[in-house]
């Protein structure tokens, strides 16, 4: 293997191996936080390295290659991370578009466009145990993840419930898949944990600090925890009188909205997913200009 | 030059572009059980070319039935284990299964074994095909993750033993162990999750 002369995806080919029998390992007990080696790279932990990682485990040179953070391909860390991959990957496109991409490496978001069988996407994960929060001891916690006991974490969640009169979590929603593993899906909001379930693409979760990289195979069950009495529901994003607030720039009524708030403390709405925005925003002029 | 001692035509399997090649077949396999993914485009057979694409010094390797070339060996850089405790192993599918491989622990359920079997042959059926002929075909309807309902896997040389062990061996979820099968054309995964009804055709 290393007479060979080789430099493609950064990662030596140790390195890829072991995250791909990782890789394998996760889908195989879908949910399960498989543990790695994880290497050092060239940026500090916390800047999606185990989501790099995989991607560039993964990646091969007809690739097309799409990074965003928080929906956005422009943001300095999804900048940064594409150009690493495109330095370290001679050879792979890349692209803004999610319909043209083949592996899509995401933090904080799951594209509004329904990912297809052919697509990979690749979540970049700051804290993968959802047991944390009311278990500190790792040992105790894997054989509460083995045995699928969730009971505390479902005490927590009512507890939320009992103060709040709803489950308040707002990002990384405890979520079980395939019926037994209980995992935390990463700083998406509620709005994208519905895409976890039955989707067609594999989705693959990495941990660069934590050391962990879980999956959720395509046609699984993901199911968001929650009570009989006190149904899951995502974010609302109806105004005062109820109506649906729109995108600002592309008239949108059915996508994930971001605030912004105006210099005159007015506040206006935009897609959070900009690749969605810019394609309904073409499509909507489309149709005014077939109009004219 | 004799023609016979020059690799087959095809990507090197000891090539890192090859492995990723292969690798990414696999992952398909994975994602969807069941699937047969060809891998007739390697110098090597599928068996080896996974074998090269998976393994290092890292983990282990156990071959009960003598499958590997001994000049493999020092190419794959596995250490060598018992079928038993290995974290790969390799048998012949078309013999009894006659150990017990790792089924890792209710904790670390990723220390259970993958076991690559090889067969005669491999089909999704379309309709009424089934397997080539070749030892005892064996029609498999599988469902769980990665299947959107059912599929079909028509699988010839695999001795019905390895189904009920297999059975045993993933009972209680998450231990367990993963399948790959693999023919002289291509392969496919089991992994622990897939439910598997046997049809005997
Ligand atoms: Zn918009």
């Amino acid at each position: 293997m290393t007479s060979h002369a080789y430099n493609f995806g950064f990662l030596d080919e140790y390195a890829k191996k072991e995250v791909r029998r990782a890789i394998l390992k996760a889908i195989a007990i879908p949910g399960y936080q498989v543990p790695y080696a994880s290497r050092e790279m060239p940026m500090g932990r916390g800047f999606g390295t185990g989501g790099l990682q995989l991607t560039l485990a993964l990646i091969g040179p007809d690739e097309i290659v799409k990074v965003i953070d928080q929906g956005s391909d422009d943001s300095v860390n999804a900048v940064n991370l594409r150009q690493f991959i495109e330095m370290t990957c001679p050879g792979v496109s890349t692209t803004t578009c999610t319909a043209e991409c083949t592996l899509l490496q995401t933090r904080h978001r799951i594209p509004e466009l329904p990912l297809t069988a052919e697509q990979i996407i690749v979540l970049q994960v700051p804290y993968p145990d959802p047991l944390v929060v009311v278990e500190s001891s790792e040992n105790k916690r894997k054989t509460m993840h083995g045995e699928a006991d969730y009971s505390r974490l479902l005490v927590k969640l009512y507890e939320d419930i009992v103060k709040y009169d709803e489950i308040t979590i707002s990002h990384r929603y405890p979520t079980r898949i395939n019926g037994h593993y209980v995992i935390d899906p990463s700083p998406i909001p509620r709005w994208d944990v519905a895409k976890l379930n039955n989707s067609a693409a594999l989705l693959l979760f990495g941990a660069g600090r934590e050391k962990k990289i879980y999956a959720v195979p395509p046609h699984t069950r993901a199911e968001p925890l929650v009570f009989s009495d006190v149904p899951f529901r995502v974010e609302d994003f109806r105004d005062e009188a109820g109506q649906r607030r729109v995108c600002a720039r592309c008239g949108c009524a059915n996508s994930f909205l971001d605030e912004f708030v105006g210099d005159a403390g007015n506040k206006t709405y935009q897609c959070s997913d900009s690749d969605w925005c810019d394609e309904q925003l073409q499509r909507a002029e489309q149709v005014q200009g077939v109009a004219a | 030059m004799n023609d016979l001692m020059q690799p087959l035509p095809g990507l090197d399997v000891w090539h890192p572009a090859t492995q990723q090649a292969v690798f990414r077949r696999l992952l398909d396999c994975y994602s969807h059980p069941g699937r047969v993914e060809a891998c007739g485009d390697t110098d090597r057979a599928p068996l080896t070319a996974l074998l090269a694409t998976l393994l290092d010094a890292e983990t282990s390797l156990a071959d009960p039935h003598h499958l590997i070339k001994a000049g493999d060996w020092p190419k794959l850089e596995v250490r060598s284990g018992t079928a038993e405790h290995a974290a790969f192993v390799v048998a012949n599918g078309t013999l009894a299964a006659d150990f017990t491989p790792r089924l890792g622990t209710l904790e670390s359920p990723e220390q259970s074994a993958t076991l690559l079997l090889l067969v005669n042959s491999l089909v999704n059926p379309l309709g009424n095909e089934q397997a080539r002929s070749g030892g005892q075909c064996l029609n498999l309807k599988l469902s769980g993750p990665g299947i959107p309902g059912t599929l079909k896997l028509a699988v010839s040389g695999l001795h019905p033993g390895w189904l009920s062990a297999r059975a045993d061996w993933v009972a209680v979820f998450p231990l367990g162990v993963d399948l790959i099968l693999c023919d002289s054309r291509g392969f496919t995964a089991l992994p622990r999750t897939t439910h598997i009804e046997l049809e005997v055709c």
